[in-house]
């Protein structure tokens, strides 16, 4: 089991690599993106010592922050792979194996994360040696590690959404793309990503507790960031993990419905 | 050898497909109201097969045969019937059975295009929990077979069709399965390819005592390797048996080259049977093949003939006139 999981791993990471100038073209996006984000809201500071009720170092690191996780969570290069091979049929291949498809998938996207995240990390270093910026870091343990449990489980229903999303492939595999960008705004906007979901009215923050979006991006940086304390941690992390759980078996029940329709097709 | 290891019981595969009427118009229109009919892909299909046989299935495209294969390696669901392959029930896909079969389309590619065929042969031993050294033995018998040692390590996208078949076919025998199924393995190939894929699948037949299904649209595929063979069509089958029975069960007419030596009355010639061809002094005539010795004698007695040949006609005639015949 362990060794199934290593060898698909390094050989995700060996395709990763194939594609040399792509990847690092990609690593100069982010790089440039990170210092566009950082030159843009410096410049907003520079005659105001206060935007939106926050200083510099904590807009600073909410923006920073979010780069980051958006960047482990709301990546999945697997999804689209999923809904191409059902939809042309290249699911054959994978069907036929002792090989749990869902699974196989989430350890080339755990792959491709690892990558990315290790370069993430480099180049921030590098970016904060050079500009020394200021941001606040957690000062406790707990909330240290309430951000690595939330990103970890936020990764996984991420991972099956985005999946169960992808799985319509089984009934319309032309339309699958339209869906699937549909429904990423929509995700997008709710998890957080694209600003902080505690500026929206209370009672739209309160009917959001019910759906698993909070728990993708806007929990994770609030329990960072110390939003969520104590106690309250805990049940953000329970809430999430139970979505986590939820989301797998409606993923699962997807995936069997699917596999009855499949009509193995393409050639 | 004496318990079949496949086993097809009263096999059903319907499709629902939808029709779009042509053209942008019909585009829309199907968006709206969507006409479906059913598609009787397999209907009705029963055989059995026995450890170490090799079997060619022919029909014409959209026969079933392709069907049939998917529902054996447990693809899709069967709208009916019963099959039993090695004792499993296929599209349950038990990791018990899927570790004894392997299926390889010609059309589709399981290697991974941007690393070397090697890197997906581990990727395989790891799914299948191939042990190292049983691996290592396999591979080499493999390669050795197929002689593709100095390409193992070449990117696949870089490789010819040829040497890509041969590496699907390694990456399908990784686990070495008991029961193959080829689906038009000698698509696309070259005629020196497809005589040494051809080799290689009687070889591995022969070696380890394999089960195999091949479908080929080339005859010469199956006349080459299968002794047995089940002709389908329209989803039914039309003929299960061995490859020159065929000939006995369908051909009704027999040949008659003859080559004459002195004078032909045409009128003559033709109460003998039918004239396919006449050019002095050769002729072709196609009798009864009951009739076929009879017409030979009369032949001989009643014109100067230097030579006579009684031939079957090709199965490829034969087959043809199967299918054109439903």
């Amino acid at each position: 089991m362990l060794s199934k999981f290593f060898i698909i791993f390094n050989a995700s990471l060996q395709n990763e690599f194939t594609y040399r100038l792509n990847f690092i073209l990609w690593r100069f996006r982010n790089v440039l993106r990170l210092l566009m984000t950082y030159f843009l809201w410096r410049g907003i500071f520079v005659n105001s010592p206060q935007v939106f009720g926050y200083d510099q170092s904590q807009i600073l690191t909410y923006i920073l922050l979010t780069l980051i996780v958006v960047s482990i969570v709301l990546s999945s290069p697997s999804g689209e792979r999923i809904g191409e091979e059902i939809a042309n049929g290249d699911l054959s291949n994978y069907l036929v194996k002792p090989l749990n498809y869902l699974r196989y998938w989430f350890i080339r996207d755990v792959a491709s994360k690892i990558l990315n995240l290790s370069f993430n990390i480099l180049e921030l270093s590098l970016l904060f040696l050079w500009l020394r910026p200021i941001v606040n870091l957690p000062n406790n343990l707990i909330s240290i590690f309430g951000f690595v449990y939330a990103i970890s489980i936020a990764v996984g229903i991420y991972f099956l959404l985005n999946a169960s999303l992808r799985f319509f492939a089984f009934w319309s595999p032309e339309n699958i793309w339209s869906i699937a960008f549909l429904t990423f705004v929509f995700l997008e906007t709710l998890s957080g990503a694209v600003f902080p979901l505690d500026i929206l009215p209370k009672t739209v923050q309160i009917g959001l507790q019910f759906t698993p979006f909070p728990y993708l991006i806007y929990y994770p940086i609030a329990i960072f960031l110390g939003k969520i304390q104590g106690l309250e941690i805990i049940r953000i992390l329970i809430q999430s993990t139970i979505w986590l759980f939820l989301i797998f078996r409606f993923a699962q029940f997807i995936w069997k419905k699917g596999l009855k329709t499949y009509g193995a097709y393409g050639k | 050898m004496t318990d079949p290891v496949i086993q097809v019981k009263n096999l059903k595969k319907y499709y629902s497909v939808h029709q779009k009427e042509p053209g942008l118009l019909g585009s829309l229109k199907s968006l709206f109201k969507r006409k479906y009919y059913d598609v009787k892909a397999v209907d009705n299909v029963s055989f059995e097969i026995k450890e170490g046989e090799l079997v060619g299935f022919i029909g014409p495209n959209g026969a079933g045969k392709t069907t049939t294969l998917k529902v054996l390696s447990g693809l899709l669901y069967p709208t009916s019937g019963q099959v039993s392959v090695l004792g499993f029930t296929p599209w349950e896909r038990k990791s018990a059975y899927q570790k004894q079969f392997s299926i390889v389309m010609g059309q589709k590619n399981q290697l991974w295009w941007d690393l070397p065929a090697i890197e997906s042969f581990i990727l395989n031993k790891a799914i299948y929990e191939v042990p190292d050294a049983q691996f290592q033995k396999t591979l080499d018998e493999l390669v050795d077979l197929l002689e593709v040692r100095d390409i193992l390590k070449v990117q696949v996208r870089k490789l010819s069709l040829g040497q890509r078949m041969k590496m699907e076919l390694i990456a399908a025998l990784i686990h070495s399965p008991k029961i193959l199924f080829l689906d038009e393995p000698t698509i696309g190939l070259d005629v020196v390819m497809q005589k040494k894929i051809r080799e290689f699948i009687q070889e591995y037949n022969k070696r380890f005592n394999a089960t195999i299904i091949l479908t080929s649209h080339y005859m010469e595929d199956v006349k080459q390797l299968c002794e047995r063979v089940i002709v389908i069509d329209h989803g039914t089958i039309l003929f299960d048996g061995k490859l020159d029975e065929i000939i006995k069960k369908f051909a009704s007419d027999k040949t008659l080259d003859v080559t004459f030596d002195g004078k032909v009355d045409l009128e003559k010639l033709k109460e003998i049977g039918k004239i396919e061809s006449f050019e002095y002094p050769k002729a072709t005539i196609n009798v009864k093949r009951s009739k076929a010795s009879e017409a030979a004698t009369e032949l001989l007695k009643k014109f100067q003939v230097a030579d006579i040949n009684i031939t079957e006609p090709q199965i490829e005639d034969i087959i043809r006139q199967l299918f054109t015949n439903k």
